[in-house]
């Protein structure tokens, strides 16, 4: 992996001159988890990072960069998210270089934080084979790369980065993973309406409305302009209530319909943590079965709620 | 806001069955309204002047009538406030009357509901805005599609108005079914005589600009700026040049050319004019009979033409033509008999149908005028007429009368006495229909005068018999069994959707009944209009029609047009959408999906903004629903309406 | 006011102006006796319909949502009901993920012309719903109480 990085540096090296900005990852404050890092000068290509903790999907920064030349270091899955973005024309292809991976992938800190016991305190961590070894204020640990994976890795449909100008080290097939983890979703079938709707009284109880799911999202495009916390149009009211909380996430759920790509932010992002890609899950299901459609695959088509077929194959109306 | 609610009686339509004085009384209740009542009629004149009175009164700012559907008084009452000196937009129905006293039989529960809808007619109208209607300017050209008989009077109505018309016709002639009749009910008078005139004045007038053998391939724009394009299809003859001399006819080796024009009961060329008085007199190719174009050897004609019109390598030609209003005389087809069995499925040469012995009746037809019998060329002597062959008839997807066919059975027993005085014609009738001036005398003249066999019943078989054909059939009048043999039979096929319609239907974006006849815009009170504003109908593409009332409605959709016309410019409905240029990330979700291409991206302060041409724009309200955060809206069905819609049901 | 209690449920339609709102007209002018529960909002389109009007109506407490409009070719504004079959489809999937029976939310075709259509789908509708009763509530309350609770 070593020399990947040093391949990946040398490529953004090279590319540099030509670009305002090279997004990339950087060690982060614990040890568990990479952040972003803005590469403008070549003494910043030193930071680079490029391992298991490089968790964070990095194409959301893209629209807000508009305009300038820009670069942005991408796995399989963040490359889909690129793809929306082309596809919706809010980025420019020609302004974009993306240096491609091939991913692993990418650990869950609040996962392996819970496995070690350890919270976010974290003295030192590094990865050494497939282990992550962890300091911390309770003692070392080591554990297992594989079982610190976050949820969407063992459903990974592709590691190579694509879109992409430059790839960096060897293609290869997503990692083979045993012991995936029941989603909610699949929980969630097996239980009544009654307990499925309790359940998200319950979820959304817990939420503190902080947006970090649509901040992270790299397909919330409208931003400061979200319909969550508008006036006109007022679709959500600031009650302190589950049913307002679900509503967002039903929107966020529709309005991403036919184009999440199930990276994972909106989860990743959430301080508490609650299971709110499901719904989006589902729509996406949906969409599979109806219209033969996954998002984030071709940068040319267009997104199944944007067209339609008169005689729509799959749809079985209800006849009275 | 101050609001009004009027709460209509409606005699004792509404209030038999919903407690008015309760609803007014809820409505009080209800954020902002300072005024409601119950009232006899709000749309009569003491209803519409209390209206009046109490806006001035009460000074209200919006008026809420809860009455019959918008569809019936929306207009009226939308008067009604503004001669109140209100926006005409600061007005909501509430719909208690269709949609509650009139199908819930509960009192409580309809009063209940009623003063809900009242509530949600109260909080859309809070936030309604003042609209103020735009105006654009229209394109005074009309384009006519069709050129039969409800065309040609439409086309000429228009042009001796002083419009410029555009008539595409689909056949390489005008005239249209008309122009294949030998004579017209109930008058007897030379059809040919009557139209040909008419056709001539279509080819000389200077308004006109005449398209046949051509289609229309799309239609974009809206109600005073239509952009229609026309297939101008290959005639293979440069019809600048050609003379119409028939020279190339005369010469052409393909003679046994199938004659649509004479309903394929004669052969015609490969190279023909359909017939003497086609208007224009062109010669046109069929490609599929002609040696050159299938074989790639001839070219008789192009040695006989002496103009050097013949063009073999000619290709359909699209060309654009920019109108204000399109009316639509597309006319019908006839109903295919062959699907009834027991009339030979089309086995027997000499079950022929109307239409066909219409062409043998004619002077310019194939036999000369002469009734003759297809088979063996003999003359016929005894006659069988059968009606309704393709009308009313559930069995065969046709329950609807074709009108016409009980008036022309008649003109051809009478035209076939006058031709073969030896003749006895046989009339196989369900019901005689002859509602028109002068019908009912005209058929009691083919019974009484020329000894047309009546005979009420139908026929359920057809058998060749000695060279003659066995018709048997019963007399339900008699009550008994009827056996007649024949000459020739004659079958009276209904009319239908002309091929095509639906198809065209959708490009002009107008509605058609499940048999593909166009909608009318109201069936008593707008005959001519769709509910497509700027396109009009006229003939028989609205539902079969005689020839009177083809040229009325020709006439009456001419002056439809003529009077939109009248105007300089339209006033365009203000219910459109516009868009938030704060919120608007220019995604173009909206443009995606608009059906109309209302919607363009424009440049603002280097970014990309979505923009509504608000004339183009129909107020579907599409690009709202895909815009996610709300940055395009569709005045008066904003997201905040519907949401206070909502709400005002369901208070959690 | 709201709904009759113990006599009806809240069931919300949302129509099309041109034909589903004509066919509901078309019931009341033959005399088609129909079920009180409906409440009609009109809209121009089911076109205009975002799926989360229905999502909204449910979690406000609607036991059911009903949307018609113009059969399939038939739209007055051409493609509006070609969206809105492809956005209600998929709002079907997601009803059931939120704990929302599927069967409360029905989407439908009605022409001006189908008065008789009209009353065999709202009588049917109705139906349905009566047979899921009513939807089931938040434990937390309603935001009105989770106002006053935070207030005090």
């Amino acid at each position: 992996m070593g020399s990947q990085l040093e391949d990946l540096k040398t490529a953004i090296r090279q590319a540099l001159p030509d670009l305002d900005v090279v997004i990339a990852w950087a060690a982060g404050p614990d040890g568990l988890a990479h952040t972003p890092l803005f590469i403008t000068s070549e003494s910043d290509v030193d930071l680079v990072q490029w391992d298991p903790r490089c968790s964070q999907n990095l194409a959301g920064y893209l629209p807000g960069l508009r305009g300038k030349k820009v670069g942005i270091v991408a796995k399989g899955c963040d490359a889909r998210s690129i793809t929306e973005l082309l596809q919706e024309k809010l980025i420019d292809r020609e302004q974009l270089t993306v240096f491609g991976l091939h991913c692993q992938g990418a650990l869950d800190p609040e996962k392996i934080a819970a496995m070690a016991d350890c919270g976010r305190y974290v003295r030192s961590a590094e990865i050494n084979g497939g282990e992550l070894k962890i300091v911390s204020s309770k003692g070392a640990c080591a554990i297992s790369l594989e079982n610190g994976l976050l949820a969407k890795c063992f459903r990974c449909t592709g590691a190579d980065a694509q879109p992409c100008d430059q790839f960096i080290g060897e293609h290869g097939a997503p990692p083979v993973l045993k012991d995936a983890p029941a989603t909610t979703l699949d929980r969630l079938e097996a239980m009544s309406m009654e307990e499925r709707f309790q359940f998200w009284e319950e979820q959304m109880g817990q939420c503190i409305r902080c947006y970090a799911c649509r901040s992270a999202c790299p397909l919330c495009v409208c931003q400061d302009h979200c319909a969550a916390q508008s006036r006109e149009p007022h679709w959500v009211d600031q009650t302190d209530h589950p049913r307002e909380k679900l509503m967002f996430q039903a929107m966020h759920a529709l309005h991403t319909a036919g184009r999440c790509t199930e990276c994972g932010e909106c989860e990743r992002a959430c301080p508490v943590g609650l299971p709110i890609m499901t719904m989006k899950q589902a729509l996406n299901r949906q969409i599979k079965a109806l219209f033969d459609y996954e998002a984030g695959l071709d940068s040319e088509k267009t997104p199944p709620l944007f067209q339609f077929r008169e005689n729509e194959e799959h749809i079985k109306e209800r006849k009275w | 806001m101050n609001i009004g609610v009027f709460v209509c009686h409606c005699g004792s339509n509404i209030a038999g069955t919903v407690d008015t004085v309760a609803v007014a009384k809820a409505a009080l209740a209800y954020p902002e309204v300072v005024f409601a009542t119950d009232t006899m009629y709000a749309c009569s004149e003491p209803g519409q002047a209390g209206i009046i009175e109490a806006v001035q009164k009460y000074e209200l700012d919006g008026v809420v009538v809860a009455s019959c559907t918008p569809r019936m008084h929306e207009a009226t009452f939308r008067r009604t406030v503004e001669r109140a000196g209100l926006n005409r937009y600061m007005f909501e129905m509430a719909n208690i009357r269709e949609h509650v006293s009139w199908i819930g039989k509960d009192k409580d529960a309809n009063t209940n509901k009623a003063a809900e809808l009242v509530h949600i007619a109260v909080e859309k109208l809070r936030r309604n805005t003042e609209l103020t209607a735009g105006e654009f300017t229209i394109n005074k050209r009309v384009m006519v599609i069709g050129g039969g008989v409800a065309g040609i009077q439409a086309a000429l109505d228009c042009a001796d108005g002083g419009l410029e018309v555009v008539l595409v016709e689909r056949e390489p002639s005008i005239g249209g079914k008309m122009s294949k009749l030998d004579k017209t009910f109930p008058t007897v008078d030379c059809s040919s005589c009557i139209l040909g005139p008419r056709m001539v004045d279509i080819a000389q007038n200077p308004n006109i600009t005449l398209y046949t053998l051509s289609e229309v391939e799309s239609v974009d724009g809206f109600v005073g700026n239509f952009d229609v394009k026309v297939r101008r299809k290959a005639a293979y003859v440069d019809w600048t040049l050609c003379t119409g001399c028939g020279e190339c006819a005369a010469k052409c080796p393909s003679k046994k050319t199938p004659d649509r024009f004479n309903e394929f009961i004669g052969k015609t060329t490969a190279i023909n004019i359909p017939f003497p008085q086609a208007i224009p007199k062109k010669a046109s190719i069929n490609a599929a009979a002609c040696l050159m174009l299938t074989k790639g050897k001839c070219g008789a004609c192009v040695k006989a033409c002496p103009a050097g019109a013949i063009q073999f390598k000619q290709e359909d030609e699209i060309v654009t033509e920019q109108v204000g209003a399109v009316i639509v005389a597309t006319g019908y087809d006839l109903f295919d008999f062959t699907q009834y069995g027991e009339y030979g499925g089309g086995r027997y040469p000499d079950v022929i149908t109307s239409m066909q012995y219409e062409r043998l009746l004619s002077a310019s037809g194939p036999t000369e005028g002469h009734i003759k019998r297809p088979s063996d060329g003999k003359e016929p002597k005894d006659i069988v007429f059968i009606q309704c062959v393709g009308s009313r008839d559930k069995s065969i997807g046709r329950p609807y009368c074709s009108g016409f066919c009980c008036m022309y059975t008649a003109k051809q027993t009478i035209l076939t006495k006058d031709h073969l005085p030896e003749s006895q014609s046989y009339v196989f009738y369900m019901d005689i229909r002859s509602p028109g001036k002068g019908y009912d005398e005209f058929i009691r003249r083919a019974m009484e005068e020329y000894g047309a066999r009546y005979i009420r019943g139908r026929v359920s078989a057809i058998q060749p018999k000695n060279g003659r054909y066995l018709i048997k059939g019963v007399n339900t009048l008699m009550g008994d069994q009827v056996e007649i043999e024949a000459d020739l039979v004659v079958l009276a096929v209904g009319a239908e959707a002309a091929k095509g319609a639906p198809q065209l239907a959708e490009k002009l974006r107008i509605s058609y009944d499940t048999y593909g006849f166009y909608m009318e815009g109201h069936p008593k009170l707008k005959p001519v209009e769709t509910n497509t504003a700027g396109i009009y109908l006229a003939g028989s593409c609205q539902g079969p029609k005689d020839i009177p009332s083809s040229v009325a409605q020709g006439g009456a959709a001419a002056s439809k047009v003529l009077g939109l016309f009248s105007k300089d410019k339209l006033a365009s409905d203000p219910q459109v959408s516009s868009v938030s240029l704060q919120r608007c990330i220019g995604c173009a979700k909206c443009q995606s999906v608009c059906p109309f291409g209302a919607i363009e991206m424009t440049q603002f302060r280097g970014m990309t903004k979505a923009s509504v041409i608000a004339t183009v724009c129909q107020g579907c309200g599409n690009c709202t629903s895909a815009c996610p955060q709300g940055a395009i809206q569709l005045s008066h069905f904003t997201d905040n309406q519907i949401l206070a819609e909502v709400h005002a049901l369901c208070p959690y | 006011m709201s709904v009759l209690e113990g006599k009806e449920l809240r069931i919300i339609g949302f129509l099309c102006n041109w034909c589903s709102y004509g066919g509901a007209d078309t019931a009341g002018v033959g005399r088609f006796t129909q079920p009180t529960d409906l409440r009609i909002i009109k809209l121009p389109c089911t076109g205009r319909i975002n799926p989360l009007f229905v999502v909204r109506a449910f979690l406000n407490g609607a036991d059911g949502v009903l949307v018609s409009g113009c059969h399939p070719r038939d739209c007055h504004y051409t493609a509006g009901n070609f969206y809105a079959r492809r956005r209600l489809e998929v709002l079907r999937s997601l009803l059931p993920v939120m704990g929302i029976e599927p069967a409360r939310f029905e989407y439908t075709w009605v022409s001006a012309s189908e008065g008789q259509r009209w009353r065999t789908v709202v009588q049917k509708f109705t139906e349905q719903i009566h047979g899921l009763g009513p939807i089931p509530a938040f434990k937390s309350g309603t935001c009105l109480e989770a106002c006053l609770g935070t207030a005090i």
